[in-house]
């Protein structure tokens, strides 16, 4: 089959080639723009790369993303061509070995790349980074998550029902793409946590489940905040689960004020939350409040795990609680998105954006 | 997939044993991956809510159709 | 035909065709690899598989051998070492 197909049709050709692009499994089941040689040419001209470079080998099936596949699934999507550089280092990030998006594509999970813009770019593609940030509304959200989704089907494969195996899926499996609200964060951003300067324009993708609403209108003290936060963050993928990597706690910018106020650092979050989700052994026994527990390998190595009071960490290290700020500036609410994070599974991965101006 | 597939290809007969409900993922894979003819060894799903005595049936019943897979 | 009557093909058709190994006439005197791809309950899968191997052929070695994760494919080093020390391979076990 050769690489690229050029399929003519009659006068309806828009709604003919709406239709043929449905059928032909190529889409997310809503319409699609067509990608016309025009658009997908002004789309290569606004990445600033030659269409036929090799930005990365898309997993599970390890298609070649070129510029120019990149920038016809984005035209699908229905990005503008000032998007084309956020979605190329978008598929750099989520291609990397340590995303993992052969497990992340291929899993019965919930999981979806999530995708959080950060630096100046934001403001010169209105990113949304505020009010119902995980909502509709915004076109670059809406259609560079869209791109990097349909990027995943039909380049790495991933195909709902063929190799993509997830259960429940999610409703971010169409499209899941914030900025952070770096205006509001008391503390430095994701970006500049992870080494970029301030004036980078950067994308990280994160393997995500559906975020998973967090209400707290009555704590006036960071440490009650968080208390109250850590308790959710308890519960993520079952209460007894141990041993989770990388997970999203998104704070709304009322609840991150509340926070800095007293004092408190990303470092500081970090660690009061890690230390509050630990459970002693004997909480965490299959068969005990639920079936679910420690795994048999652990278990087989403790000797008296019925009184046995050694705490288990619920998340490997209190680095991998990732904390950013995103939101409405009213409402104290803040959200938890639990990863996919099996040892060895998937890690947030950052790439620099690299555009023009 | 991608192990056997890889295994095949490189001269050395290879039988990866999954559960019913990943026979069209399978499928697919070793598709997208150029090798029509691999053919996984299939067992009931589910595996993981099973005891291990069960899952030791589950290996009798499938072990014939192993080594007819590994054999001409 | 004008330009925008077209559309370009959105998927990358990458397949080379793969071969499959001849198989060799019984399992007698060879080394079989079992290859755990570190799914829960894999190697009770393989125990027994193990046992049975024992029991019914007479393969010269069986070699365990595990995936550090059932998310990706092996990592070269241990592909190679499996080619290199095995006659067949047995995986499992994807649920």
């Amino acid at each position: 089959m050769p690489r690229t197909t050029k399929r003519s049709s009659g006068p309806d050709s828009q709604a003919d080639a709406i239709e043929e692009l449905y059928t032909r499994g190529v889409t997310d089941g809503l319409p699609v723009v067509p990608p016309t040689l025009t658009r997908v040419e002004r789309a290569i001209e606004a990445s600033g790369r030659p269409g036929d470079d090799l930005i990365a080998l898309v997993p599970p099936n390890y298609g070649r993303a070129t510029v120019e596949k990149i920038a016809v699934n984005a035209v699908m999507a229905g990005c503008r061509p000032e998007y084309l550089p956020v979605v190329l280092a978008g598929v750099q990030a989520m291609c990397e070995e340590a995303f993992d998006l052969h497990g992340v594509s291929a899993t019965t999970n919930f999981s979806s790349p999530l995708f959080i813009i950060n630096g100046p770019i934001r403001k010169r593609l209105d990113v949304n980074c505020g009010v119902g940030v995980f909502g509709p509304g915004w076109r670059a959200n809406a259609t560079i998550g869209r791109a990097l989704r349909l990027i995943a089907v039909n380049l790495g494969g991933a195909r709902p029902g063929v190799i993509s195996m997830s259960t429940m899926g999610h409703p971010g499996r169409y499209t899941y793409c914030i900025g952070e609200y770096e205006e509001e964060n008391p503390w430095e951003p994701l970006h500049v946590e992870h080494g970029y300067t301030p004036s980078d324009s950067t994308v990280a993708a994160f393997a995500g489940d559906a975020p998973q609403g967090i209400y707290d209108h009555r704590s006036r003290t960071a440490k009650e905040l968080l208390t109250t936060i850590a308790r959710s963050l308890q519960v993520v993928w079952h209460h007894k689960a141990t041993a989770l990597g990388d997970t999203l706690v998104v704070l709304s910018p009322e609840h991150a004020r509340t926070i800095a106020g007293d004092g408190w650092s990303k470092k500081d979050i970090q660690r009061f939350f890690w230390e509050l989700c630990q459970k002693p052994v004997k909480d965490l026994l299959p068969g005990k409040d639920g079936g679910e527990g420690l795994p048999e390998h652990v278990l087989a190595k403790i000797p008296s795990p019925e009184t046995d009071e050694t705490l288990i960490p619920k998340f490997r290290a209190a680095g991998h609680l990732k904390v950013l700020v995103a939101g409405g500036t009213a409402g104290r609410f803040s959200a938890v998105i639990p990863g996919w994070t099996f040892p060895n599974g998937s890690n947030l991965v950052i790439k620099k954006i690299h555009s023009r101006d | 997939m991608h192990d056997g597939v890889f295994f095949e290809d490189q001269g050395l007969p290879t039988a990866t044993v999954i559960s019913s409900e990943f026979v069209k993922a399978a499928r697919a894979q070793a598709d997208a991956l150029g090798a029509r003819e691999y053919r996984p060894v299939v067992v009931p799903h589910p595996i993981q809510p099973l005891t291990r005595e069960e899952v030791r049936l589950l290996a009798d019943k499938a072990f014939d159709e192993i080594l007819a897979r590994l054999t001409p | 035909m004008p330009k925008d009557d077209r559309y370009l093909d959105p998927t990358d058709s990458v397949a080379v065709p793969r071969k499959t190994a001849p198989r060799p006439p019984t399992l007698d005197g060879k080394v079989v690899t079992l290859l755990d791809i570190s799914k829960a309950k894999g190697d009770h899968l393989l125990d027994r598989i193990e046992e049975l191997l024992r029991e019914r052929v007479k393969p010269k070695a069986i070699l365990r051998r595990k995936k550090p994760t059932f998310a990706r494919p092996a990592p070269d080093d241990l592909r190679q070492q499996i080619l290199k020390e095995s006659h067949v391979v047995i995986e499992g076990l994807a649920d």
